[in-house]
């Protein structure tokens, strides 16, 4: 069987509000920019996977297809994939799974979703509720940003984890967006700052928010065979690899989790979803062998909560580790270089597609001195939907 | 000229790159026109298998469903044991539980003021193996919102628009 390579990345820009186009728009601009940095032309790729969370926020149902027809790709296939916030991360699997399978030899990965001004946040949040419990929770009165509230309330009460170190989360995402001319919410705050934000919902204040943003994402995979003939820059740039994929689920409502693990402080199928992908790359010790990361950060909690679930650390050790500068740059192992969703932004269905365009950079050295791991080799994206309901972690390597 | 109805402006929008004019591929699609769209959405909504629950809650009484292999009670209801892929029974459970885990927030899907915060609780109602979502009302000023804390199901006197909202939880004091 063919090893899967990555050969090309592009965002059209993360943004409040865009109304320079619509998703199907944003996703031309993004899969230009992949094709040109792959070196290939269109014409020759054989198979697309179109990600997008919500055809209500879109205003589009098949945006798919529609993608297919504007891009000219007509008449090679196409397929949509939807996991909620982890739509990304089910697109980068599937084409793993497409082009492993032999169905195709190349695929387009790309993914948007409009969930800025242009949609009422009243809309997103009733849109949103409607991807987790309908006739009990949502009935209720509950809302995403309870859910993930909650979770870190009982994080906070297990482990002692603080309202400083969530803080900590946004002062180094906002940060890392400066570097990323994508990126919605570059800005250079404090721990203060983001404790001076209003609340939201306890303990979850404005700064530690992930930001909802247009925008789009996109990817070029091949077989190795494939990219040595058709793409430009194949001899010229590092090669990646995509050398493991995991995915798992959970249910979907946090009351129904069995106690006391995963409880409500713990991401279960985010767990089951790395180990997955880290026996496929053959890695025992993330932390060490990992040299960049895109992980989850929906809240700043999540962030935290994702770092125990990756095995990153011990449960409960994540805001200890996170104070020593671990997940800093220049720390073991730096995490959302990108910005991640609270510094680059959270259009769902580009989210997962824009992690890897960012560790694809990362892995040739082609950031910005302020954000570049020295030497990266290995990195991992990681990405959910729901309250981790539906969790996705993929790895890329770079071997030359 | 003739009137667009639903048109709400046209404008000029620059690269969202901050791409200068004259280097934009896309100078000639800059000019843009914004309208008022509105959709909406009215269902026939089915609550499905479990509206035994839901309809139960008219008369005041609270059912979960239990496994016939394990016996686990789970509330909210689940037609299969998730453990065992077995069709449940249905059974009825008292008004009293736990609370497990809380949050409390400026708003709440639906409401329609944000005058008083909101407090989202996972209770587990005693037999039950599962925790269920309700809003927690009425905690008096003097009293902390804690995980362990005892709670009841008060039923409404008003009439409502969803069945959820025939019923809530109270500190049981
Ligand atoms: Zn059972």
């Amino acid at each position: 069987m063919e090893r899967v390579v990555v050969l090309g990345g592009g965002i059209s820009k993360f943004a409040r509000q865009r109304l320079d186009g619509s998703p199907v728009d944003w996703i031309v601009e993004a899969s230009m920019r992949a094709l040109e940095d792959a070196g290939v032309d269109i014409s020759a790729i054989d198979h697309s996977v179109v990600a997008y969370e919500s055809e209500i926020l879109a205003r589009q149902v098949t945006m798919g297809q529609v993608v297919q027809d504007v891009l000219g790709l007509t008449p090679k296939p196409s397929i949509r994939v939807e996991a909620g916030g982890g739509t990304g991360g089910a697109a980068l699997r599937t084409a793993y799974a497409y082009i492993r399978s032999g169905l195709c030899n190349s695929m387009l990965v790309v993914g948007a979703d409009a969930v800025g001004r242009q949609v009422p946040a009243s809309t997103v949040r009733e849109v949103y509720a409607l991807s987790g419990d309908v006739d009990f929770e949502m009935a209720a009165g509950g809302f995403f940003t309870a859910y993930y509230a909650l979770m870190m309330d009982a994080h906070m009460r297990q482990y002692g984890t603080t309202k400083e170190q969530l803080a900590r989360v946004s002062v180094k995402n906002h940060r890392n967006a400066i570097s990323n001319p994508f990126a919605c919410m570059p800005m250079a705050i404090t721990i203060e700052d983001v404790l001076d934000s209003p609340v939201v919902v306890s303990p979850y204040r404005k700064f530690d928010c992930a930001i909802l943003a247009d925008g789009a994402a996109a990817l070029v995979l091949a077989t190795e065979r494939w990219a040595r003939e058709h793409s430009l820059a194949w001899k010229k740039r590092p090669h990646v690899y995509f050398i493991g994929s995991g995915s798992a689920t959970e249910r979907v409502r946090l009351g129904d989790r069995p106690q006391p693990y995963p409880g409500y402080a713990h991401f279960r199928a985010k767990q089951e979803a790395a180990k997955m992908a880290y026996k496929m790359a053959d890695i025992k010790n993330p932390v060490a062998e990992l040299d960049v990361a895109e992980v989850a950060d929906t809240f700043t909690g999540v962030e935290l909560q994702s770092y125990e679930a990756l095995g990153f650390c011990d449960p409960g050790q994540s805001g200890p580790l996170l104070e020593e500068g671990v997940f800093d740059l220049g720390g073991d192992l730096p995490v959302n270089t990108s910005g991640g969703m609270i510094g680059q932004g959270a259009p769902p269905g580009g989210v997962g597609i824009a992690q890897g365009v960012e560790i694809l950079s990362q892995l040739r050295g082609e950031r910005p001195s302020t954000v570049q791991v020295k030497n990266a080799r290995k990195g991992l994206m990681d990405i959910h939907g729901g309250t981790s309901s539906y969790a996705v972690v993929s790895i890329f390597s770079q071997e030359d | 000229m003739v009137k667009v109805e639903r048109k709400l402006e046209e404008i000029m929008v620059e690269s969202p790159d901050g791409i200068g004019a004259s280097d934009d591929e896309w100078a000639a699609f800059r000019r843009i026109e914004v309208i008022d769209f509105p959709l909406t959405f009215d269902f026939r909504h089915s609550l499905g298998k479990l509206s035994r629950f839901f309809l139960e809650l008219e008369n005041q009484r609270l059912m979960g469903t239990c496994c016939p292999v394990c016996h686990s009670i789970w509330l909210p209801p689940r037609t299969l044991c998730p453990d065992h892929h077995a069709v449940n029974d249905w059974v009825e459970l008292g008004g009293q539980g736990v609370l497990e885990a809380f949050s409390i927030s400026s708003y709440a899907l639906g409401a329609d003021s944000a005058d008083e915060s909101v407090v989202l609780a996972y209770v587990k109602l005693h037999g039950a193996k599962t925790a269920l979502l309700q809003q927690l009302r009425n905690v008096p000023r003097d009293k902390q919102i804690e995980p362990g804390m005892p709670v009841k199901v008060v039923w409404s006197k008003i009439d409502v628009q969803h069945p959820m909202q025939l019923f809530w939880f109270e500190p049981d004091i």
